[in-house]
């Protein structure tokens, strides 16, 4: 990893990359020809229209963005997702803080509870959880949706999250302790920017929960046009003789550069190297 | 470590995990007991309603809390009640699981993997005592091909087909678990193998390859949307077939073919996860210290000693959460199938599809037929099933322990 690498196996690299990156990027191209294709349509026979933009309007572009109410949408879905991102990013740290640096009775069975309740099929619980939020008044309102999508992801994020603070070297927070710090002053110091990687997937776990989710935000919050998410409002504009893919392309590409921009700005926090030279010994 | 103690420490953790007890219990545990509630009953699209004043119903069925009480629909048959025999959904369910040919069937397919499991109990535990010492991949060398011996020898695809006339629940269960087994290792492999490669130092480029590999979990906001255009590229006129058709190779309807279209299920699955295992191990090799390996420099250790004696114990913690989860919401696949195939291509009426995995399965028991008690019941068998599974591979990976814990 320190060596340098030689012409071989950087050529090698860069294969494995570019073919990735084909596998990767070429579906969604395919989307962004048919978000400009004339006519509605998803596909093309014509062999160069698979690959080029043979045709190309921006007719549907503008459609989404003047005519429909998208942009009320994408204010809803930003709101449930950013408001899901902050409360898991809140809920999941302390969750694994306790599990990963408290010793309590409990702690295993605790966990393997929050795995077992994981395996239960998701489809099935749907139904319960629209009759609960309906007793709890969150029925058809935002507030119910965050709710949701916060304890769907938690289960993940929690173990993810106390996986990784498992990798941190303790002694660094031991050290802090010795030096002064309280159990909790040394985490938050300490523990806590070294787990900014696992800190950055879990904020984007609950960001693409609250903003890619289709089932439980048409089911929750199903009506009216104007409180719907963008991901449901988006296939609402499908009616029972027409498929507007056209629409549909233009609307996701719409819909997914937000999410590669919070990607964007995560992924600098992917970065690290923080430990390196940590702890010697 | 020093900490916390007596009630500072109680109060510190009912702080802690508070909220997420909470949520599990309301978002989680109710509607688990709720199934489980409904899957003993025979309630289904003639008898959707609850009685109010039978016992277990009353508390159980959010119908009958005092704020929905007014809004049950009247008239609309005779409410549900406990199924007669209690266990008839189940039975119904599990079909001729329970009879000497499946059992037998599935003895016969166990023993295959006899030599395996057996390799895994020695190695590292018994191979140090023999002289000289055997190599572990020799051992499982010699475990594979036993085991593909044993298959020969007790003519396994029979066993296999035995099983598949075995009911429903048997097929459906075989097929997810093949597509578990075949799709968690393909992200793994191709994550692992993305993540090292961007993980290293002054590579150019290095974040533009970041955000394009990055892209298909952006696009999984919109899986319904691009598992139809990866369903264009494999239809008879799709992508595929005409890049095929310029080379003068005749293509095939490969959504038809159950082999292929399980294949299709597989990439595309593939192409939606991968970048999940890719940033969480891109994350996890940020906590390995480097002088780990400036040590294992010295000491001449190879690129494939370092990756499988340092780095990937040292992610081990970080990573098995992941990969366990992962493998469980595999199992749970829907979106991208129901997309793409459905569940079919149907090879014999009546029976399942080629890509019918459990919750297309139970999706389909659900909202097409409104069978809730005997989907519940296939959910609760599900659960047990995953959940004693999930359990071994906790005990065979000890994935609760730290990387430092000793």
């Amino acid at each position: 990893m320190i060596r340098k690498p030689t012409l071989a196996s950087r050529s090698l690299q860069y294969g494995i990359l570019i073919a990735a990156s084909v596998f990767a990027f070429y579906p969604l191209w395919f989307a962004l020809l048919a978000s400009g294709r004339i006519g509605d349509r998803l596909y093309t026979l014509s062999l160069p229209g698979m690959f080029l933009p043979v045709e190309w309007t921006f007719e549907n572009y503008r459609a989404m963005i003047f005519d429909k109410p998208l942009l009320t949408w994408l204010r809803n879905s930003l709101y449930v997702a950013s408001l899901t991102t902050v409360l898991s990013l809140v809920i999941t740290t302390s969750a694994a803080y306790a599990f990963s640096r408290l010793r309590f009775v409990g702690r295993q069975s605790l966990l393997i509870l929050l795995l077992a309740v994981q395996t239960f099929p998701g489809v099935l619980s749907l139904v319960a959880v629209a009759q609960l939020l309906t007793a709890l008044g969150l029925y058809g309102k935002h507030e119910g949706l965050i709710l949701a999508y916060t304890t769907s992801s938690l289960v993940f994020s929690t173990w993810n999250m106390k996986g990784y603070f498992d990798t941190i070297p303790i002694d660094l927070e031991e050290a802090a302790q010795i030096d002064g710090c309280g159990p909790l002053q040394s985490f938050l110091l300490i523990a806590l920017p070294l787990a900014r990687p696992a800190l950055a997937i879990t904020a984007l776990l609950g960001f693409l929960a609250g903003w890619g989710d289709f089932i439980f935000a048409s089911v929750l919050v199903p009506a009216p046009d104007s409180m719907k998410l963008v991901v449901p409002g988006l296939f609402s504009l499908a009616s029972s003789n027409s498929t507007p893919w056209g629409y549909f392309a233009a609307g996701g590409l719409l819909i997914i550069m937000p999410t590669i921009m919070v990607f964007l700005v995560l992924q600098r926090y992917i970065e690290g190297g923080l430990t390196v030279g940590g702890v010697k010994g | 470590m020093i900490g916390w103690s007596g009630r500072r420490k109680a109060l510190a953790l009912f702080f802690f995990l508070g909220p997420t007890i909470l949520g599990i219990t309301l978002f989680s545990l109710y509607p688990i007991l709720l199934s489980t509630f409904v899957s003993f009953t025979n309630r289904n699209k003639f008898r959707p309603n609850p009685d109010c004043s039978l016992f277990p119903t009353s508390i159980i069925d959010p119908l009958c809390w005092p704020a929905f009480r007014d809004r049950i629909p009247q008239g609309l048959g005779s409410p549900y009640r406990l199924q007669e025999p209690l266990f008839g959904n189940y039975a119904l369910v599990l079909g001729n699981l329970f009879t000497p040919t499946t059992l037998g069937a599935i003895a016969m397919i166990a023993a295959c993997f006899v030599p395996l499991a057996a390799a895994a109990f020695f190695s590292g535990r018994f191979e140090k005592l023999a002289s000289p010492p055997v190599p572990s991949s020799w051992l499982w060398l010699g475990a594979l091909v036993l085991g593909l011996i044993m298959a020969l020898a007790l003519n396994v695809s029979a066993a296999y087909s035995t099983l598949l006339s075995g009911g429903d629940f048997i097929v459906v269960v075989l097929r997810t678990f093949i597509f578990v087994i075949a799709r968690v290792p393909a992200s793994f492999v191709l994550g692992l193998t993305l993540a090292l490669i961007l993980n290293s130092p002054n590579l150019p480029g290095r974040t533009f390859f970041r955000i394009v590999l990055f892209i298909p979990w952006a696009a999984s906001s919109l899986a319904i949307l691009m598992s139809l255009v990866w369903q264009f590229f494999f239809r008879e006129q799709g992508t595929i077939n005409q890049i095929l058709a310029a080379f003068g190779v005749p293509g095939k309807a490969w959504l038809n073919d159950p082999f292929w279209a399980f294949v299709v299920v597989v990439i595309v699955d593939t192409w939606f996860s991968y970048p999940f295992f890719m940033v969480t191990i891109l994350g996890a090799l940020q906590s390995v210290p480097g002088d780990v390996y400036e040590a294992a420099d010295l000491d001449g250790a190879s690129w494939w000693t370092q990756l499988t004696q340092i780095t990937l114990p040292l992610i081990r913690p970080a990573i098995l959460p992941a990969t366990v989860l992962t493998s469980i919401s595999a199992f749970q696949m829907f979106g991208t199938v129901w997309a793409i195939t459905k569940g079919g291509p149907i090879e014999k009426v009546g029976q399942p599809g080629a890509t019918e995995f459990v919750i297309v399965y139970a999706f389909k028991q659900i909202f097409q037929s409104q069978n809730y008690g005997q989907a519940t019941a296939f959910a609760v068998i599900l659960f047990i099933f995953l959940f004693s599974l999930t359990l071994y591979s906790l005990r065979l990976t000890n994935i609760t322990k730290g990387a430092y814990d000793t």
